[in-house]
């Protein structure tokens, strides 16, 4: 089992880790080289990078829409990605993991709020994806490993809770610890392929997103021309 | 088509891979990735990159001079692919040398500081002149998609004449100083290769080598692009390449035999086999093929003439590079993967340039296109996920960077985690716990001690059970203390210090005193230790074996001697629930006679990781 | 003022005192040598050892600092040279850690810190810094048995001989380092057979920089040559094209 753990632990996690960070880049490169083919090809060329911005930021920080339509979504939304992004970055256990790797250390977490927010994160969760079940319009756009991310997201969370808070046997702590790893290096290797590597594409998405409304030039003609109405006027 | 995809998705993983590695080479060093010693200091990469890389580039001088001096201009259609091959080849040279140079920034010193007596010096200033030459006689090529460079290509062209002549004059100059890198080893290199005459050697040897690169080149490439290829041509190429071959066989055979070393080329030992096969691949059954006409002119006799002339001549640059040497000098070089994979690397990256760079200029008369590259084709899906690969231009970025990033990744797992850990984790030495009934261990060097109640668990254990804890036992002590063998905070240690076992200044025994001849060396086929030192006593029922060669961290050691012990005690004593809590041990203050005798400075307690839920009962007990 | 050391095998009795001051005046670090290379004790962090052979002979081993150095001569940025004091100094400065010291030495001298990221060539400087200041290196300065002394190049070979011609069947009857290639600054005196400490028992009195010598004065010949041969070579072909030419034109000519 010790074994399997630093193997988990050691090689496969700079596997999936790598590929983590290489797939982000690589597709910000890719989407950038799409928008740029994208804005060559619009006639108009005039980007609102003011609506861009203020788009992300709202995407960003959606405390508008907390007055809005679905307030208790919203603002469950944003406590889950608090949690999400600040326990496994700054829990002290994972700290010092990078201080023995890597050398370098940076601040962490007190004890009770790691603690708390574990659990807020699961609970968040849990709401989140009972909402995307029981909700009809979110159901309406989900495929079917949309139901599995979210909980996928979790595994992590609650083994690292056990093993992190509970009294348990060795045997069981590292049978628990070796899913916490692994499920995190499955996260790892998932975030740059699914819907997860929305963390990075945010601005581009804007951004295609205004250019795609936008038509090539001599759009019309080639509409007509599919449409066999050639020369006749519009 | 395809078969270009594949090619360049295996090239692409090739140098995700070795990315990944020389990432590791400038991360850790040479000695962490190469199996480089003070006695072979030059491997792998200059025998093979270097050298192979600049003979195998020999084809752009041969090329140009048969086409523009000798004015035989039914060579056309190699002129092009050679003069890129060899800037492509040369570039590869220097982007090799920046993974082999301890100090790679400091390339540029060459043009600073002089030394004229160094044959290294001016094959440096060569290769750099003639890069730029070469570069020089290449752009026209480049400059002709762009109108606006036009003025540029027309000078260029109207030049190039001379740059040709002068590409000439220093390829000679720096092919046959190649050779003469090697003159002042006159009493490391084997006689059957060291020669006054190496640099002329040298200089004869690519010529033939660089007309058997260009057919290769052109034979490789046509069958990647399922192209005829030019039959015709490749025969008159291997016509004048037997010429140029049995003059560099004579010029060999007579210096040898004028030297009087003829008799060490039968001598059966292992430099006679290696120099008669060497000459076998490179000149002889080359000859004899390109000798007939009729094996000539088939496509499948150009193959292997070719393929065995450039594998041939790499094999003597490599012999003369290094292997002869070992004999002299007594080491057993053998590259290591991560040497392997660099150089592989390297040679990939080029291929990828060069065919980057038939798609998109005119070096043949008829540019392949690959067809993912096409505007006007049907977006692409992946055939085994079905996914949606981008639009058509962008489809093939995708299929190759997902390459790359795999390769990449792959190759960051497989680096020796010794060389990822050694660096990052402190070096913390252990030194004895202080304290006497009960010891007390500054456990994380953070003044958390650790307190050990010894004479309750001698008590508890027994007198005649030490050696439950105590397993190693030193000659000369009664029982030995934890931190003399885990003797680390946080990594683990050699218990067996090798290097002083064999090092002069130590023990000074060879390899053989130890390890058994002609098996692997490793612990399970050496003396054990035992052996040698027979009132070394190893308790076996402690589970530490010394075949294992390493004791475990200190905090490691500890953990695994105490927790499994009072995970097993608190089942068993109702009473003593908290007995398997860390808290139990790790408690936060020293007593205050101890704390005065400490020379520890008390840090801020960075971790917290021992605040504990039930410190209250603990104290109450 | 070429200055050298003068090193008696059958004085020395291995106290490996010179090992330690080396180690202190240069602030080497311990020793820590890669697997199976460490057969002469020397290594980046080591730039004398001493080697022990049968019968009690010590034989401290060390940068030879030839008077034509192979080292410096193959330096392509002449990072090693060779000072008038008799030290052959190298310059990290100008290193691009090309390594070709290491393949050129003889005696295998140059190491190299291979387990560094910003590795440097490492070999015995002869305390070039203390000669500067008129003292003698650390290494003859400890010596207490006399057994390697320091002192100017020529009165130590006169000694050497004197030694020699004083105790008849003492010692092997040579001065090893006089004439070996070209001449060392480090001298032996010795009653065992030293030619292990270089890669061939016997060199030879050829300084090795010689050896490139014509090779590398050729250069400019062969530059100008090749060059004159290939427009000359150019010059033939295209006027006999031209001649062809109208050579067929006159044929053509005549025949109609």
């Amino acid at each position: 089992m010790d074994q399997w753990l630093e193997f988990t632990r050691g090689p496969l996690f700079r596997l999936c880790f790598v590929i983590m960070i290489l797939g982000l880049l690589r597709i910000l490169i890719l989407d950038f080289i799409g928008a740029v083919k994208l804005y060559r090809s619009v006639a108009d060329k005039t980007i609102p990078w003011k609506l861009v911005l203020s788009r992300t930021l709202q995407w960003l920080f959606p405390i508008k829409k907390i007055g809005r339509s679905r307030p208790v979504y919203s603002v469950i939304s944003i406590l889950f990605h608090i949690g999400l992004l600040i326990v496994p970055i700054f829990l002290f256990a994972h700290v010092k993991l990078w201080e023995s790797s890597v050398g370098t250390s940076w601040i962490t977490l007190p004890f009770a709020a790691a603690y708390v927010l574990t659990l807020s994160t699961v609970a968040f969760g849990l709401l989140l994806f009972l909402g995307r079940v029981f909700n009809k319009s979110s159901s309406f756009i989900s495929r079917k490993q949309d139901y599995i991310w979210p909980l996928l997201l979790l595994i992590p969370f609650l083994t690292g809770f056990i093993c992190a808070h509970l009294n348990i046997s060795p045997a069981f702590y590292s049978f628990t610890m070796l899913i916490h790893i692994l499920t995190g290096n499955m996260i790892f290797v998932l975030i740059p392929f699914t819907k997860i590597a929305h963390c990075v594409l945010m601005p581009f998405s804007q951004i295609i997103n205004t250019l795609a409304w936008k038509f090539p030039p001599d759009t019309d003609k080639a509409i007509c021309k599919t449409l066999n109405k050639e020369g006749v006027p519009v | 088509m395809n078969r270009v995809q594949n090619t360049k998705m295996i090239l692409w993983l090739i140098v995700g891979f070795a990315a990944a590695i020389g990432l590791n080479r400038f991360i850790f060093g040479l000695g962490a990735t190469t199996n480089l010693t003070d006695k072979t200091p030059w491997g792998l990469w200059i025998g093979f990159d270097v050298m192979g890389g600049v003979a195998l580039a020999a084809g752009g001088f041969v090329m140009t001079a048969i086409f523009y001096i000798i004015k035989r201009e039914e060579f056309y259609p190699f002129v092009k692919p050679a003069v890129l091959t060899a800037f492509l080849g040369y570039m590869a040279v220097v982007f090799g040398l920046i993974f082999d140079l301890g100090l790679p920034w400091n390339i540029w010193h060459m043009i600073v500081f002089w030394n004229p007596s160094s044959p290294l010096f001016e094959v440096g200033w060569c290769v750099m002149l003639y890069s730029v030459v070469l570069l020089l006689e290449f752009s026209p090529v480049a400059l002709e998609k762009h109108k606006r460079f036009a003025a540029a290509k027309n000078f260029l062209v109207k030049y190039r004449f001379l740059f040709v002549l002068l590409g000439i004059m220093l390829s000679t100059l720096h092919q046959s100083s190649l050779g003469s890198l090697f003159l002042i080893m006159q009493y490391k290199l084997h006689p059957l290769w060291y020669s006054e005459i190496l640099p002329i050697n040298f200089f004869l040897s690519a010529i033939a080598l660089g007309l058997m690169m260009v057919s290769f080149e052109s034979l490789a490439s046509h069958w990647l692009y399922k192209r005829k290829a030019e039959t015709n041509l490749l025969a008159k190429l291997g016509k004048i390449a037997v010429w140029v071959l049995l003059v560099y066989l004579i010029v060999k055979m007579v210096d040898i035999f004028l030297a009087g070393e003829a008799s060490l080329i039968f001598n059966g030992s292992f430099e006679s086999n290696l120099f008669i096969t060497e000459m076998l691949i490179s000149a002889i059954i080359p000859i004899l093929l390109l000798g007939s006409r009729g094996i000539r002119n088939t496509n499948t006799g150009q193959w292997i003439a070719s393929s065995l002339v450039v594998i041939g001549m790499v094999f003597n640059r490599l012999n003369v590079g290094g292997v002869t040497m070992l004999s002299v000098t007594g080491d057993s070089y053998v590259p290591s993967w991560m040497e392997v994979s660099i150089s592989l690397g390297v040679v990939s990256s080029a291929i990828l340039v060069f065919l980057f760079v038939i798609e998109n200029f005119n070096v043949w008369n008829l540019r392949p296109v690959d067809p993912q590259a096409q505007p006007d084709t049907l977006p692409s899906f992946d055939y085994s996920s079905h996914a949606w690969l981008g639009v058509p231009n962008v489809a093939s970025i995708t299929k190759y960077s997902l390459a790359f990033i795999f390769a990449f990744s792959f190759g960051m797992a497989v680096i020796p985690a010794k060389q990822l850990h050694s660096k990052g984790i402190l070096e913390i030495e252990v030194n004895r716990a202080s304290g006497k009934e009960i010891l007390f261990i500054n456990g994380n060097r953070d003044d958390n001690l650790v307190s050990f109640p010894h004479e309750e668990h001698i008590n508890r254990v027994g007198k005649e059970n030490c050696n439950k804890c105590h397993h190693y036992v030193l000659p000369n002590y009664k029982s030995s203390n934890c931190w003399e063998c885990h003797s680390s905070m946080y990594q683990r240690v050699d218990f067996f210090k090798h290097d002083w076992h064999s090092s002069a200044s130590g023990a000074n025994l060879k390899c053989f005193d130890c390890h058994m001849r002609g098996v692997t060396k490793n612990s399970s086929s050496a003396k054990q230790c035992t052996d040698c030192h027979p009132s070394y006593n190893f308790s076996e029922a402690s589970g530490c074996g010394f075949e294992k060669y390493f004791t475990y961290s200190y905090a490691d050691a500890m953990h695994n001697l105490c927790v499994t012990c009072h995970t097993e005690k608190s089942k068993e004593l109702v009473d003593a629930k908290n007995l398997s809590l860390c808290s139990t041990c790790h408690k936060i203050e020293p007593p205050e006679s101890i704390a005065l005798n400490l020379n520890w400075q008390t840090t801020k307690s960075r971790f917290n990781n021992v605040v504990l839920p039930v410190t209250e009962n603990i104290e109450e007990d | 003022m070429s200055y050298a050391i003068l090193t008696d095998v059958t004085k020395c009795i291995g106290c490996l005192k010179c090992v330690a001051a080396c180690k202190e005046t240069n602030h080497l670090k311990d020793d820590v040598p890669r697997v199976w290379q460490n057969t002469d004790g020397l290594s980046a962090e080591n730039w004398t050892s001493i080697i022990s052979k049968p019968d009690k002979h010590y034989i401290r081993k060390q940068c030879r600092h030839c008077l034509e150095p192979a080292c410096a001569s193959a330096c392509p940025v002449g990072a090693l040279h060779k000072t008038d004091s008799g030290a052959v100094i190298y310059d990290s400065e100008k290193c691009l850690g090309c390594r070709y010291c290491m393949m050129a030495c003889p005696y295998g001298i140059p190491r190299y810190d291979w387990n560094k990221t910003v590795p440097y060539v490492k070999k015995c400087m002869l305390c070039y810094d203390k000669l500067k200041k008129g003292k003698q290196p650390a290494c003859t300065d400890i010596c207490h048995e006399g057994a390697t002394i320091f002192g100017e190049r020529n009165d130590l070979i006169k000694l050497a001989l004197q030694r020699l011609k004083e105790n008849p069947g003492k010692y092997i009857t040579k001065v090893w380092g006089e004439h070996e290639v070209g001449g060392t600054s480090v001298l032996y005196l010795s009653d065992v057979d030293l030619g292990f400490l270089s890669y061939k028992t016997h060199l030879g009195n050829e300084p090795l920089p010689s050896t490139t010598e014509p090779a590398m004065e050729s250069i400019p010949y062969a530059f100008l040559g090749m060059g004159g041969a290939m427009l000359g070579l150019n010059w033939i072909i295209k006027r006999r094209m031209k001649l062809n030419k109208t050579n067929g034109k006159n044929m053509e000519a005549s025949h109609e």
